[in-house]
């Protein structure tokens, strides 16, 4: 080498791996804290463990009398859930949000696309450093998983030990035991682990294109009807539930958890190495759109929010992400229609009915209004003579547009699956008014950045009780809707009983249509606050920049 | 486009180019640069220096030929390219949630610098930004990013860089610094690979340039090779290159006159 110049070996995987972690999780605190005060940040696994802790107060109204031993058959502890049904939808509940989480070989090309943009992140860090992508998204991953068992996870089953905990001061009791914190935390850390690789494998596989995108789908959809089919039994599929079901003594946890987790981690390198590697970006003419798009909207007023319709229009279709977003959209509604189906199959001793599925088809309106925030940078908007509120409504229009038929076709499968079309006008309006609801709540809480607000305390706890609130009094006031013959009548019973309380058949005559006319005034109390959300857009974004 | 000299090639692109889709943003070009040369790619927006850039450091992969940099394959061996040279993009940034300091703490032990802490210092310090050490990159000024960016290209004393409009944004006190800098580099034996449309960069600084247009080569020398006369300028040699005489240049200001 010419004088004073050294020739470096590039960084073994080892010391790369390590440094872009540590970078990463600084990177991943930074962006939390950047959107909502440190404080917020802090009281959200707090806000978690207190939750976590009621519910499992709570747990003694499930599971009745019987201490809950996280080895041994619960069945002789039932009431009305058994420990074992309880079990399964914590990891069910868990699998399917890390399924949803893990999507980020998606997202890393959209990083990677936007590094010329206003932000920069470490995931295309590849492109100038001695960095390859495998070992980048390796780094990724276990910082998302990390992330998730440190914010949610442990203050989740820390705050079941301190429900444990006063039971010595208090007059509560709970089921859990103290023994069972820790194979607990380790089994849902396991369920987190292998659903955002399992989720990260198939977004890899699928962004190579080609025949990928066709086999990643259907292999998904095949696992998930086997799965539903009861063909791969649930329990199976599931690691951590595998391991918590009791099919290992306690004393073998260990010897199965770490190479299930060693497994997750050999598959997220697998997997990685699974991405396109190099930083193509694609350059091509494209016939114009904005105008065509822009000329259709004629129902919308000319001016700027005809011409930011179109703009968000233009966006979904040419950034590709359409089938990303309607998939984070539909597959939800699926779901739903599989818990119809299942329920109406297996005479679920409460009186599901198609209003009882209603609200939730707007619930899951969130997930498309969060795609809608990350596919372009709003920064350039700042040098334009507008402001964030019609950003956000415009891109409310959007959602509606593009979202409201598959909402409408859902119950219309849904009314024919439960042979209950009497009920599907009502259903509809139950629908579109949640719709409305959290969007417009989703805009005014969360502005541009929903996606970032998640670890924000402050506003996930208004978001909980401002979602959860009409969403569980239409969903009970629906069952007055169903066959009430089986239902039973646990409010009264705890509101009268206290801690004592246990489940009896209904014995209150229902009045069907008062309790409709009930869900119809709730639906336009819905739709009252989301003209009032829409009115406080201007006052709460009104002086904000464009930033996300 | 090779150099007379007889020292140790450096870079070296063999039919080395780059089509996206239907559109050709390089032309299959050859290309050798030596050690201790200033090599300058210019031409007008859009003509293909940056794809020519990032091909040559594994940034994109080409659709024809190959190249080599500092003797290893860019195609098999991006890393131990990327270890070796310094890096500055045309329009990139650092990335937005590290601070100034970490920024360049991690490009260092991504290197396994030694001293990395006093390195750090020492380029904060000289592209002036030691009141910045602890901003997010997101919060400084363009001009404050790119000096994250040079300092990141510089502090692992790669013996060739690869520079990008390095001067954009930069104050004019930097830009004297940067452009002393590079002279420095270059005479202590090191090699530059510049990419701009700013004439003035290459008749300051260059021992060779080649001026490039849609993506394909017009002409590569030394300044002089490229003058069809003496007293011609580097601005008439470019403007004679791409194709646009002075009179439609003018011609066009005229116009816009008109209209107005």
């Amino acid at each position: 080498m010419a004088s004073g110049f050294v020739l470096r070996s590039a960084p073994g995987v080892r010391d790369a791996f390590f440094v872009t972690f540590i970078m990463m999780f600084k990177e991943e605190w930074r962006q939390n804290i950047d959107f909502a005060k440190r404080r917020r940040i802090v009281l959200f696994p707090l806000l978690v463990g207190l939750f976590s802790m009621a519910v499992t107060i709570g747990l003694r109204f499930l599971v009745g009398s019987g201490e809950i031993d996280p080895w041994a058959d619960a069945e002789a502890a039932r009431e009305t859930f058994t420990w074992a049904e309880l079990r399964s939808g914590l990891h069910i509940g868990l699998f399917l949000f890390s399924l949803g989480m893990g999507s980020f070989a998606f997202v890393g090309r959209a990083i990677v696309s936007k590094r010329s943009g206003g932000k920069s992140y470490l995931l295309g860090a590849p492109a100038l450093q001695p960095l390859n992508l495998q070992t980048t998204y390796l780094a990724y991953y276990v910082k998302e998983v990390i992330f998730y068992v440190v914010m949610i996870l442990s203050p989740a089953v820390a705050g079941m030990g301190a429900a444990i905990f006063l039971q010595h001061y208090l007059s509560t009791t709970t089921p859990l035991l103290f023994s069972s914190l820790f194979p607990l935390l380790l089994c849902l850390s396991l369920t987190l682990g292998q659903g955002l690789v399992l989720s990260f494998s198939g977004s890899a596989l699928w962004s190579r294109g080609g025949i990928w995108s066709w086999i990643v789908p259907i292999t998904a959809l095949v696992l998930a009807a086997g799965i539903a089919l009861g063909t791969i039994p649930i329990e199976n599929a599931i690691a951590g539930l595998w391991i918590q079901e009791g099919r290992l003594i306690d004393s073998r946890i260990l010897l199965f958890a770490i190479p299930a987790f060693s497994g997750c981690l050999l598959l997220a390198w697998i997997a990685a190495g699974w991405l396109p590697e190099d930083f193509e970006i694609s350059v091509s003419s494209r016939e114009d759109l904005f105008l065509p798009i822009h000329d259709r909207l004629t129902f919308i007023p000319a001016g700027r929010m005809r011409l930011l319709v179109a703009k968000e229009i233009v966006d979904v279709l040419r950034s590709g992400t359409l089938f990303k977003m309607l998939g984070s959209y539909i597959v939800p509604l699926l779901f739903l229609l599989f818990l119809a189906w299942m329920a109406d199959f297996a005479r679920f001793p409460i009186p599901f009915n198609l209003l009882s599925y209603a609200p939730f088809l707007g619930f899951f309106g969130f997930n498309f209004y969060s795609w809608l925030n990350g596919i372009d940078p709003p920064d350039h908007y700042n040098t334009l003579p507008m402001t964030v509120p019609s950003l956000l409504k415009a891109k409310i229009i959007t959602y509606f547009l593009l979202t409201t038929w598959i909402g409408i076709i859902f119950m219309l499968l849904m009314a024919w699956m439960l042979d209950e079309w009497s009920e599907l006008a009502a259903a509809m309006v139950v629908m579109i008014a949640n719709s409305i609801y959290i969007v417009s709540l989703s805009a005014w809480l969360m502005g541009l950045r929903p996606n970032k607000a998640i670890f924000d305390a402050g506003i996930m706890a208004k978001f909980w009780v401002a979602t959860s609130a009409p969403l569980i009094l239409l969903f009970l006031l629906s069952w007055s809707q169903g066959d009430t013959a089986m239902l039973e009548n646990w409010s009264q019973q705890v509101s009268t009983g206290g801690f004592d309380a246990e489940a009896k058949v209904l014995e209150l005559e229902q009045r069907a249509s008062t309790d409709l006319s009930g869900i119809l005034s709730i639906c336009g109390i819905l739709l009252a606050l989301s003209f009032l959300f829409l009115r406080l857009l201007d006052r709460k974004w009104g002086s904000t920049p464009f930033e996300n | 486009m090779a150099a007379d000299n007889s020292s140790e090639v450096l870079v070296k692109a063999r039919d080395l180019g780059k089509r996206f889709d239907e559109f050709i943003a390089l032309h299959p070009l050859n290309v050798e640069v030596r050690a201790g040369e200033l090599f300058g790619v210019f031409g007008p927006n859009g003509a293909g220096k940056s794809t020519f850039i990032k091909l040559l450091t594994g940034q994109l992969k080409p659709t024809t030929g190959g190249a080599s940099v500092l003797g290893f394959n860019v195609a098999r061996s991006p890393r131990e390219v990327k270890t070796n040279v310094g890096i500055v993009p045309e329009s990139e940034s650092p990335p937005s949630y590290l601070t100034a300091a970490e920024t360049l703490e991690f490009n260092g032990r991504l290197r396994g610098l030694e001293d990395l802490e006093s390195k750090v210092e020492y380029w904060l310090d000289w592209f002036g930004l030691m009141d910045k050490r602890s901003t997010l990159c997101k919060d400084l000024s363009k001009g404050q990013r790119q000096k994250v960016m040079l300092a990141s290209a510089f502090m692992h004393e790669p013996r060739l860089l690869f520079l990008d409009e390095p001067f954009v944004n930069l104050d004019p006190i930097h830009q004297r610094k940067c452009r002393g800098y590079l002279l420095d580099h270059i005479a202590k034996g090191g090699t530059i690979f510049l990419c701009s449309h700013i004439l003035e960069i290459a008749e300051r600084l260059c021992t060779r340039v080649a001026i490039i247009d849609h993506g394909s080569v017009l002409a590569a020398g030394t300044i002089d090779e490229l003058k069809d006369r003496e007293d011609e300028s580097l601005e008439d040699v470019f403007i004679r290159l791409v194709g646009t005489s002075m009179e439609e240049i003018e011609g066009s200001e005229d116009g816009l006159t008109e209209e107005e």
